[in-house]
């Protein structure tokens, strides 16, 4: 062991990173920039779950005092107050049933005009709920706190009554408008991972091939060629994107068969969805190639492009729960549009027409991502 | 039309570097051009400006009659860089087919592809990996692929740097071969002994072209015996000749 040429290694280490002023300001920046993401996410005041409830309950004469009560409207009350986690908005049944649909309320009980009738009869209180379902997260929390909700009526029933009798059984009667309760977490995240994957290895790969292009000379001699700027672009896209559709193909057989992962969708939509992924990556990918010299910087591009993203595309954290300002910035990332086109089809059975504004949005972003590309090919020749 | 390529009064600037200024020569068909002339002293920048890959400032660059840059006439145009410029993970005959096709080659593909990896005697390593080979036979693999398309125009920027003198002499007789079939070849080059076997020079040195004629004409002008001196001549030449305010940017 020598310690001069191990200090001198040492020091050429470091001569080498801060001859890269690159590196040293990602290093030093990126962490930050994607804590501070982190950070606003994890600490936002999260959006209360929404419930409807649809009151048609016309009450019933409790046998215990004698007196007329309205179970409906009380369970309404103590649910209110249960929990700042969950909002609940009286409305007619036929709003509640669209709102549910569009995936504005996370749940709707709907307590008929028997409900305290039926109840006192049957000494058992059943609440009727259909939970959205896409977040089985969410479905969970609500099932404890509407428990919770049910028990704290009763509770106040017994003591107006002056007498304590056992409190009668609460019981749920669960539906669900989209997945169900064999969904769980998996299937929530199931959708994101099969996008991700896509969008991650097509960058990677069509940055380290482009830049490579570049360093090797032969995107010059291309340029020597007849061949067309944008049929460079198109070329790239057409054949990474059968890769990507491989690979698509391969984790979405995966996840289905080998993981369970529920589906409810139309496959064929998820491709259209995954192929456009892929040649929005494969743009981004040749974009930001020119701005990295070596392998490295390409991969110091990957917690900026992708981390960041991925953090904002609602794919841990539902976009609308995010802070109201941060909404947009999220919606401006492709992954978000993409993440919830994929949870629309594999858990809700979308299909092609109904995720048409997510579809048209990255085809959008996917456009402008050509043009890009294509122009950057340019950079380096013809100066 | 007789020439091949005419460079009519080409002017280029860099950010800090004037490449070309005011350059002009003019390339027979079916010769050999040799561009001698240091480092810097605007060959490759020459070269590129005949492809088109950059648009000269002022003046004008002409292909076979076509005004550069031009996308349609690069099918007729042959390009090996001074990089060997290949796809390491991909064979040599792989190679070659994709420039073949990209390159614009109307006809078989297949034969000419054959034929330019036969040229460059690589036919049995026409399935190896270029990674796998050595740099003489990515060297001769890049000239197959510059010529695969059969191009009446080829440009070979500093083709022998680093090529043994064996595989030097075997690049010569493939030019003479082509030149043969009647098409033009413009090489830079800053060997002069190599110089010697081009139809016609042009010694460049910082952007202009110093002199131009048959390697025995410019020995015979500068009135030297060998060309490295006639070159040094020139030079020195043009140096006092740019004291006058003629001469400057």
């Amino acid at each position: 062991m020598s310690t001069t040429r191990i200090l001198t290694l040492a020091r050429r280490v470091i001569q080498q990173l801060a001859a890269d002023k690159r590196t040293i300001a990602l290093i030093l920046f990126v962490p930050l920039a994607v804590m501070t993401v982190a950070g606003i996410l994890v600490r936002s005041q999260s959006s209360p779950l929404s419930i409807g409830l649809v009151l048609e309950d016309e009450g019933a004469v409790i046998p215990l005092g004698n007196r007329q009560v309205n179970l409906g409207q009380r369970l309404a009350e103590s649910l209110g107050s249960v929990s700042d986690v969950i909002q609940i908005q009286v409305m007619p049944a036929a709003e509640a049933r669209a709102r549910l649909d569009a995936g504005e309320l996370d749940a709707v009980i709907t307590l008929p005009a028997d409900f305290s009738a039926r109840t006192v009869a049957a000494r058992e209180l059943t609440i009727p709920v259909e939970y959205e379902g896409s977040n089985p997260m969410a479905a969970q929390l609500l099932a404890g706190l509407l428990t919770r909700g049910a028990v704290q009526t009763l509770a106040s029933l017994s003591v107006i009554g002056g007498a304590t009798v056992t409190a009668p059984p609460v019981h749920l009667q669960e539906t669900y408008r989209y997945g169900g309760a064999h969904f769980d977490t998996m299937d929530y995240l199931a959708p994101v991972f099969i996008g991700l994957f896509v969008f991650l290895f097509v960058f990677i790969l069509t940055s380290v091939a482009f830049l490579r292009e570049r360093a090797a000379g032969t995107l010059e001699r291309l340029q020597a060629t007849p061949i067309r700027r944008i049929e460079i672009v198109t070329g790239y896209m057409l054949g990474f994107a059968l890769f990507a559709l491989a690979q698509a193909l391969i984790i979405l057989g995966y996840t289905i068969f080998g993981l369970n992962v529920h589906y409810t969708g139309n496959l064929a939509v998820i491709f259209v969805v995954e192929f456009l992924l892929a040649l929005m990556a494969v743009n981004l990918g040749i974009f930001f190639s020119t701005f990295a010299r070596n392998e490295f910087q390409v991969v110091q591009f990957i917690p900026l492009v992708v981390v960041t993203q991925i953090l904002l595309s609602g794919a841990l954290w539902p976009v609308e729960e995010m802070p109201a300002w941060l909404q947009p910035v999220a919606w401006l990332m492709p992954l978000t549009h993409a993440n919830r086109a994929l949870r629309d089809v594999m858990i809700k059975g979308f299909d092609l027409i109904q995720i048409a504004p997510f579809v048209l949005a990255l085809v959008a972003f996917a456009s402008a991502f050509v043009v890009l590309a294509a122009q950057t090919v340019r950079r380096g020749v013809n100066t | 039309m007789v020439y091949a390529v005419e460079i009519n009064n080409v002017h280029k600037r860099f950010k800090n570097v004037h490449a070309l200024r005011g350059l002009s020569l003019n390339v027979e068909r079916g010769i050999t051009y040799g561009l001698l002339g240091p480092n810097g002293s605007g060959k490759t920048t020459l070269i590129r400006a005949i492809i088109g890959l950059l648009t000269p400032d002022s003046g004008e660059v002409r292909v076979l009659g076509t005004k550069m840059p031009n996308k349609a006439i690069l099918s007729r145009i042959g390009y090996m860089t001074q990089q060997t410029a290949l796809y390491d993970d991909l064979t040599v005959r792989q190679n070659v087919e994709f420039f073949a096709v990209v390159g614009g080659l109307n006809g078989d593909v297949r034969a000419a592809v054959d034929e330019a990896i036969a040229l460059v005697d690589l036919t049995d390593r026409a399935n190896s990996r270029v990674r796998e080979l050595s740099g003489g036979m990515k060297q001769r693999c890049s000239l197959a692929v510059a010529l695969v398309h059969h191009p009446d125009v080829l440009l070979l920027d500093e083709p022998t740097v680093g090529v043994d003198p064996q595989l030097r002499v075997q690049f010569w007789q493939h030019f003479r071969q082509l030149n043969a079939q009647g098409v033009t070849l413009i090489v830079s080059s800053h060997v002069m002994d190599e110089a010697e076997r081009c139809d016609r020079l042009g010694f460049l040195r910082g952007g202009l072209l110093l002199a131009e004629g048959t390697a025995s004409e410019l020995r015979q002008r500068a009135g030297t015996a060998t060309l490295e001196a006639a070159f040094l001549r020139f030079a020195d030449a043009a140096v006092s000749s740019s004291q006058s305010p003629v001469a400057s940017s």
